[in-house]
């Protein structure tokens, strides 16, 4: 465990729905904002006129991740007033499987007392013990969730099934720190989907960029213009009309991709990504290899490309970083779309002269 | 009738029948007329019938005859129901000729854009488009073939030949024309170069002196000078944001350098994603700060993550130094400012926890076990302030649902007490409606009594008709009863002629048997036979004579039948038609017997 319980985890919080129809904030420690809590009952299915349940939301705001589980109450002799509610948890890493674990204890001991209280105690247990009982007789240990596992739990191989070659167009816009949006009706297919894409940058373990679902609100689409760039998940396909949010837009229901005309000149591929994708495309058609293994072949691609690009520059003086020296680009002579990617490449690693 | 009448005549003069304004009813309407009006009805009904029969009625009494039995044909086959004949026509009575007529004026097509074979939308937007082109360019004033401009040239056409691609060509070419004094149609002979510099350069705009000789065709140059238009033309956006850099920074950097990188790799067409994005980051910051545009131009691209690269940083330092400083700080700096102050403030955190922990670290185990006495002693002391917390929460959030409830309750009883009286408005508002209009019913009613005429009053009628009822069920009785007499009478009249035989053939073989040998019995039986024809003559007289009356009671009846319907003038008519088509079949045979 890199850092302590303590310091990851931010808040815990609960909405109910009770017999009049009202979504409601009951309860939160330590505190969160009002800010927090309107985008919070707004993540939570409980406001929303369709009665789709969904068990489990994750998403990013603002550097800190929440997890909502959402729970249908049915003859709870604690919970007399109460049809539906929610836990929220608010942590600064990303861990949906241990938060989704978490949560659900949490929900069980509310569901059987009816009070923060208990609920408070476990709490309490796992950020100052890192461990707490389970209604179950089993207990929940924070340290059976590594956070590697968290990164690897999703499915590469899923993802090269439905978009085949063009992975490598979510390949290419991840490496060149590009915006991707996601649509899907189901937010659930949108969690599947995002939390695997920083997968395939795995050099950089950057999980900060998924935004796995956002709401076309205006705060949080300021809050996600601020970000140079992003995985973001919709579930409104109002997004389609917002080009200024994207560079590249999924369509995972149609399992279209479509290219924003103002990037289509910065990605424009060429050999090198024909390449790579037929590297990705073949590795992840192995039925012997795992996941993990894929990643694994298009990390170690991706390194070559990285060492390519480091042959390539120079220290300069004045900048601790090494820069990218363009004549020495230009003279490798690379096909034409090879060096456009190699140069964008720089820049989104900041390896150009200023 | 009078207004059946006017109707008629109405539609008549619509199908086309010329109806003279001094028939006022039917009973005015000539034959000719009766026959023109059938025979224009029918053309407009269903052409096919109509079109053979003529419209006036030919002076010839067979020519008549038989184009009013053609007519009358013709109208049973529409499907008239009544009795239609040649009569009808000619010796036509009121009644018979309003019922034909109105029989076919209803069969007359009622709607007159159903003749139109396809809808005018089509052809009539082709006309109505043609029409305001040619109304727009009649609008122009027509302008000599040298000064028209290029969109000139596209509604005036060009005499000179064809649509040219390039159009400043044409207008080119028209010049030249026209210089060299050619009016008609020109392209024949180019002109000589010299002139073609002036006019071209004077029309692209561009101050050119001569140029050499280009028979190489202009296009080439012409594209050129596109190509350096479009240049311009991106370089636009840029100098209108950025005021006109004053000479000290050197230009040839920008200029060329840039414009090379920008239009050589790409083409004109990869130059402008990036000034257009570079103008789009201006337009986002300058808005808010006028001047600080390129200030926040320059602190922005770092935000787009150097998306544009060396490209826009190579620009916005140059234009940092062409600006004036001891502007205010921007915006933008002061964001980077609080952050860089928060990220401070973390370290600063973090500092002093590890400080701490380096303080505790030499009596490790100890403080360990102090410190995680304290973490379990405020965790307890957490769990109980939420244990009290929720003491006041709980009744607090269940009163607040309780209040909740009872609000919505209380809503949907209001709304169902709004939703009945409203309800209630509306039934009373419709009965004083209902009332009203009874009340008004009811007067006109009452003023419809008083202006009835007084003096033949309902009893009267309804007494006669009473009356009329009685008598009508009497002759029914009484007519019962003769039948009853009539076949009681024919029995008796069957029974007895069944006596009569009988007896007759008994006495006649009586007779007989006796015949043979007297002679007084023979007298006798001939005596019988003859009383016996005889009497059979008597009764056959009687009967003949029961049928005849019956037969004049008939004839009497429909004697008076057909003078009733047809006035004794059409009788006269009848008579003289009668003679004068006997007298043309006299003469006709005696013409076939001459040849």
């Amino acid at each position: 465990m890199a850092e302590p319980e303590a310091q990851l985890l931010l808040a815990v919080g609960l909405i109910e729905k009770d017999t009049n129809g009202d979504a409601l904030w009951v309860w939160c420690y330590p505190s969160v904002t009002a800010e927090l809590r309107s985008l919070l009952l707004r993540k939570c299915c409980l406001t929303d006129e369709n009665k789709l349940l969904h068990t489990f939301v994750f998403g990013q705001y603002k550097r800190s991740w929440f997890y909502i589980t959402t729970v249908e109450v049915q003859d709870s002799p604690a919970l007399k007033k109460v049809t539906h509610f929610s836990i929220v948890l608010m942590a600064k890493d990303f861990n949906p499987e241990k938060y989704a674990a978490f949560t659900r204890i949490l929900c069980r001991i509310y569901l059987k007392h009816g009070s923060p209280v208990k609920m408070m105690e476990s709490y309490i247990a796992v950020l100052t013990k890192g461990i707490c009982q389970s209604e179950e007789n089993g207990s929940f240990l924070s340290k059976d969730f590594d956070a590697r596992k968290a990164y690897l739990a999703g499915s590469i191989k899923d993802i090269v099934s439905q978009f085949g070659m063009e992975t490598v167009i979510l390949y290419t816009a991840l490496m060149l720190k590009k915006r991707i949006v996601v649509y899907h009706p189901r937010i659930e297919a949108i969690q599947e989907f995002t939390r695997t894409l920083p997968a395939l940058v795995w050099h950089r373990q950057d999980w900060s960029i998924l935004h796995s679902y956002v709401h076309l609100n205006e705060e949080e689409v300021e809050a996600l213009k601020a970000c140079t760039g992003y995985i973001a998940g919709f579930t409104d396909s109002e997004v389609n009309s917002r080009p200024d949010l994207y560079d590249v837009y999924v369509n995972l229901a149609d399992s279209e991709i479509t290219i924003s005309p103002v990037v289509k000149e910065a990605m424009t591929m060429g050999k090198l990504h024909k390449e790579i994708g037929q590297l990705i495309v073949q590795s992840a058609e192995d039925p012997d290899k795992s996941d993990s293994q894929v990643i694994k072949d298009i990390s170690l691609k991706t390194k070559e490309i990285l060492a390519t690009l480091a042959s390539l520059t120079e220290v300069s003086d004045g900048n601790e970083k090494p820069t990218l020296n363009s004549e020495a680009l230009k003279q490798k002579r690379f096909p034409p779309a090879t060096e456009n990617f190699l140069f964008h490449l720089a820049a989104a690693e900041q390896m150009l002269k200023i | 009738m009078e207004e059946v009448d006017k109707i008629l005549i109405h539609s008549l003069r619509q199908a086309g029948t010329p109806v003279p304004p001094e028939a006022q009813s039917v009973r005015d309407f000539s034959p000719e007329l009766v026959v023109e009006a059938a025979v224009r009805c029918l053309r407009a009904i269903r052409p096919a019938l109509g079109a053979p029969l003529s419209p006036l009625l030919p002076p010839g009494i067979s020519a008549r005859f038989r184009l009013a039995s053609d007519l009358a044909a013709a109208c049973q086959e529409l499907g008239f129901g009544g009795d239609v004949g040649y009569q009808t026509f000619l010796y036509s009575s009121e009644h018979d000729t309003r019922r034909l007529l109105l029989f076919l004026v209803e069969k007359l097509p009622r709607d007159e854009s159903e003749r139109g074979a396809e809808p005018p939308g089509k052809s009539g937007v082709l006309l109505r488009a043609i029409g305001t082109r040619i109304r727009e360019q009649l609008g122009i004033p027509w302008v000599p073939p040298a000064c028209r401009t290029p969109q000139l040239q596209r509604l005036q056409v060009n005499f000179g030949g064809g649509p040219d691609p390039p159009q400043l060509w044409g207008a080119n070419s028209q010049l030249g024309g026209l210089f060299l004094g050619e009016g008609g149609p020109v392209g024949l002979t180019p002109p000589p170069p010299a002139i073609w510099g002036d006019i071209y350069g004077s029309v692209l705009g561009i101050p050119m002196g001569l140029t050499p000789p280009f028979l190489p065709p202009p296009p080439q140059e012409y594209v050129g000078r596109k190509r350096l238009r479009a240049r311009l033309r991106a370089l636009e956006p840029l100098r209108q944001v950025c005021p006109p850099r004053p000479q000290g920074p050197p230009p040839g950097p920008l200029d060329s350098t840039w414009l090379q990188e920008a239009f050589g790799t790409g083409g004109a067409g990869g130059a402008l994603p990036k000034g257009s994005r570079f103008t789009r980051t201006q337009h986002l910051t300058h808005e808010q700060v006028g001047w600080g545009g390129c200030w926040g131009a320059g602190g922005c691209f770092g935000r787009a993550g150097g998306g544009a690269g060396g490209l826009e940083r190579g620009v916005c330092r140059v234009f940092w130094g062409a600006l004036m400083v001891g502007t205010r700080p921007p915006p933008q700096v002061e964001a980077e400012v609080r952050q860089g102050r928060l990220a401070l403030g973390a370290r600063e955190d973090a500092l002093r926890l590890k400080a701490r922990a380096v303080e505790l670290l030499p009596d490790a185990q100890n403080n360990m076990a102090k410190l995680q006495l304290v973490v379990e002693a405020s965790s307890r002391r957490i769990v109980s302030l939420v244990g009290q917390w929720e003491r006041h929460r709980g009744p607090l959030l269940a009163e607040y649902r309780h209040l909740r409830a009872l609000r919505d309750s209380a809503q949907l009883e209001s709304s169902r007490r709004l939703s009945e009286i409203r309800a209630l408005h509306e039934r009373s508002r419709s009965a004083a409606d209902e009332a009203r209009r009874k009340e008004e019913l009811y007067k006109q009613l009452v003023a419809e009594l008083e202006a009835l005429p007084r003096d033949i009053s309902r009893a009267v009628y309804t007494q006669r008709i009473l009356e009329i009822v009685g008598n009508i069920r009497k002759q029914k009785e009484e007519i019962s009863k003769i039948l009853v007499d009539t076949r009681a009478l024919q029995k008796e009249i069957n029974s007895l002629v069944g006596k009569l035989e009988r007896t007759f053939s008994v006495t006649d073989e009586l007779l007989f048997k006796d015949a043979k040998r007297d002679e007084v019995v023979r007298k006798a039986y001939k005596y019988l036979a003859a009383l016996h024809e005889n009497c059979a003559q008597l009764i056959q007289t009687i009967e003949d004579t029961g049928t005849i009356q019956r037969e004049i009671r008939d004839l009497e009846e429909q004697i008076e039948g057909e003078t009733s319907a047809k006035p004794p003038a059409s009788l006269d008519r009848i008579l003289s038609d009668c003679r004068a088509l006997r007298e043309e079949n006299a003469l006709l045979a005696a013409q076939a017997r001459h040849t």
